[in-house]
């Protein structure tokens, strides 16, 4: 028989047996789930649930807050809202870039004003906010309209997406030096250590990158790599562990491989665990259990036969399920070709329902615990992750990596090797490089997926208005403030920018003034400059 | 002879670089000089851009809708600077029916997500010689 292997290149055996597991033979390998080092599971509750959400956001922020209410009138227990692609960068609806694409792949947001539109009604208690925006810039807002509505700060529970290291590589590239965006990260998780408690500040994100096409050992070694460089400044910026680290959670993907995905998920947490302790001191258990959310993967799927997508949500959500994660957001069928329509996001929100209610799947906690096979892929995840983290460290300081554009090149590899496996045949995509169909023949679901949305245009107007209202002196003030507090190494960007915001400031405005304190230009496309 | 010089760049705030990484890799492979032009391009960087590299063919990677408003500018301006050179485009989000939308404005090839690379190799190799016949 040909030799098996994971999608990850580890060699598989026609079948595994006793021996192959390291927990055969001892025993303290794999304590209960709730256990150290947490491999199978981070809790010990039977009967439980992951959230259920879809990632939502499209058009304009009382858009998108239509579409968060109609979720969770279907049963969703918490958001997820990305921007769209200005939003992601830091452009103001107005800036000339962003023009045909405001509120197109996700909503528009630039002002505190946008939020207070995105979040109104919604119980910000019982839900969990989690997004996928501008770290700085959406804390310092979901803490102004919290605050607004009478909700405490302290009882908000949620996420927010951090990736200093990759998204300036292969996700939204908002043009500012490592420096700066690890800083932004940095504040944001100190100040929610203090003011936000519940609140996961630090959603390390090794979905995006994976992306590109990473294996999944890959994916975690890169991830690895981004949340002990934060770790690290953190502590050295007198944070004791145990203040941050239980609101650390990992956001990752899950693409087809069903039982790799499910061994990548316990190795994560096994790994997580054991770096938190022996090497970060942490005492606390919480800062040693890591949440672990996922968003299945958008490159899995297929523009062909969109149906098929729905299967492979399907499969995904189980083997999540398996894993035991504290989240899932499935990518919808139509995400080829557009933002979730309502029609997809509603399967992806009963996909998730149907494998919770009805499989049985999270009756019993970690169910194919002890599996022969499993263990040992676990083990050998762990290990090809841990061996690969040594091996970026070893390059040099992951900060000087990224600024020389050394992971940009590795990410730019990987996209062309995938390309290569699927043109090649060496990865099989049912629709894609096999069991294809005429495209006059591929019609199902075709129709919902393929409709377009015009650009939110009157957002364009409408933030050029605002911007004439505010009080321009008061603006003014706040945004050289944001400066000022940039050029000194030891402030907390955070209380300068909701400062900001509450003036009327905008993300573009904000982020311009810490790119100034940072000597590089204040719009990185050069069509505009400070507007006071 | 010299190489085909191919312009691969993505429009406005598009930053899904996959498609166009794996194009360029391709192209150079297939023997094509391939000038990158990354993320963040608008209608009239990419037409400068073109006449200073002295482009044979330009390439957009799509992954966005904002070729819809990107794409006819791009032909507009080249038609008003008397440049003849061929537009292509390609990417995930670009269905049958836009493809033909896209013909009949002008632009030389489109590309769904089904394309292969000997397809999009080929295809180029034939716009780029009828635009060199035509500059002769």
């Amino acid at each position: 028989m040909e030799q098996q292997y994971t999608r990850s290149r580890i060699p598989l055996k026609p079948f595994y047996a006793r021996e192959d597991a390291e927990h055969s033979r001892d025993p303290l390998k794999l304590p209960p789930p709730g256990q150290y080092p947490f491999t199978r599971g981070i809790r010990a509750r039977a009967g439980w649930t992951w959230i259920h959400r879809e990632l939502s956001g499209q058009g304009d922020p009382i858009t998108s807050n239509r579409q968060l209410r109609y979720l969770i009138d279907k049963g969703q227990m918490g958001i997820d809202v990305i921007g769209d692609s200005p939003t992601q960068a830091y452009l103001d609806p107005d800036h000339p870039l962003a023009r045909n694409a405001i509120g197109t792949q996700g909503v528009s947001l630039c002002c505190l004003q946008d939020y207070r539109d995105l979040y109104r009604d919604l119980p910000l208690v019982s839900i969990t906010v989690s997004n996928s925006l501008p770290p700085v810039v959406a804390i310092a807002a979901l803490y102004v309209v919290a605050r607004e509505n009478g909700v405490h700060p302290e009882d908000l529970r949620g996420s927010l997406v951090q990736a200093p290291f990759f998204a300036e590589d292969c996700g939204y590239a908002v043009n500012m030096p490592f420096d700066l965006r690890l800083r932004l990260t940095c504040d944001a998780i100190a100040f929610c250590a203090e003011k936000m408690p519940k609140f996961h500040a630090f959603l390390e994100d090794t979905y995006f990158p994976s992306e590109a096409g990473l294996d999944p050992v890959e994916e975690m070694a890169r991830g690895f790599v981004e949340i002990r460089h934060v770790v690290r400044e953190l502590l050295k910026r007198g944070l004791p562990i145990d203040s941050f680290a239980p609101r650390i959670a990992i956001l990752v993907n899950c693409g087809m491989d069903f039982f790799e995905e499910i061994a990548k998920i316990r190795a994560t947490r096994r790994l997580f665990a054991r770096m938190m302790k022996e090497e970060f001191g942490a005492e606390d258990p919480r800062s040693m259990a890591v949440v672990i959310t996922c968003h299945t993967s958008g490159l899995s799927l297929t523009a062909q036969q969109p149906v098929n997508n729905i299967v492979r949500g399907a499969i995904q959500t189980l083997a999540l399920a398996l894993a035991g994660v504290q989240a899932i957001e499935i990518s919808a069928f139509d995400e080829a070709y557009r933002t979730p329509t309502p029609e997809s996001h509603l399967v992806g929100l009963r996909t998730q329902q149907v494998v919770q209610l009805e499989t049985g799947a999270t009756k019993v906690l970690d169910p194919l615990g002890g599996s022969y096979f499993l263990e040992s892929l676990t083990d050998e995840t762990e290990r090809r992750i841990r061996e690969m983290v040594h091996e970026i460290e070893s390059k040099g300081d992951p900060g000087e990596l990224s600024d020389r554009g050394w992971f940009k090149a590795f990410f730019e590899e990987v996209m062309a090797r995938y390309a290569r496996r699927i043109a090649e045949g060496e990865v099989q995509k049912v629709g894609l490089n096999c069991h294809q169909i005429p495209e006059e023949e591929d019609t199902l679901l075709k129709d919902i997926a393929q409709t377009k949305i015009e650009p939110y245009w009157d957002r364009i107007e409408a933030v050029r208005s605002f911007k004439e209202r505010r009080n321009k002196e008061h603006v003014a003030s706040s945004l050289r403030l944001c400066r000022k507090a940039a050029e000194s190494p030891g402030e907390n960007l955070m209380f300068s920018t909701i400062e900001a915001l509450e003036a009327g400031a905008t993300a573009s405005e904000i982020a311009g003034m810490f790119r100034l304190a940072y000597s590089v230009p204040y719009d990185p496309h050069g069509f505009e400059g400070p507007p006071f | 002879m010299e190489k085909t010089r191919v312009f691969i760049g993505l429009l406005g705030t598009d930053q899904h670089e996959l498609g166009a990484v794996a194009v360029s890799r391709i192209l150079r492979d297939a023997g094509f000089e391939v000038v990158y032009g990354g993320r963040f391009n608008i209608p009239e960087g990419i037409v400068k851009t073109a006449v200073e590299e002295d482009v044979d063919v330009i390439g957009l990677s799509c992954h966005s809708w904002e070729y819809l408003h990107y794409a006819p500018r791009l032909l507009e301006l080249l038609k008003e600077r008397n440049l003849k050179i061929p537009v292509m485009v390609g990417g995930s989000v670009i269905t049958p029916g836009d493809t033909r939308d896209l013909r009949s404005m002008g632009v030389a090839a489109a590309f769904g997500p089904s394309a292969t690379p000997e397809e999009i190799v080929g295809a180029i190799h034939r716009i780029a010689k009828k635009a060199r016949s035509h500059k002769d």
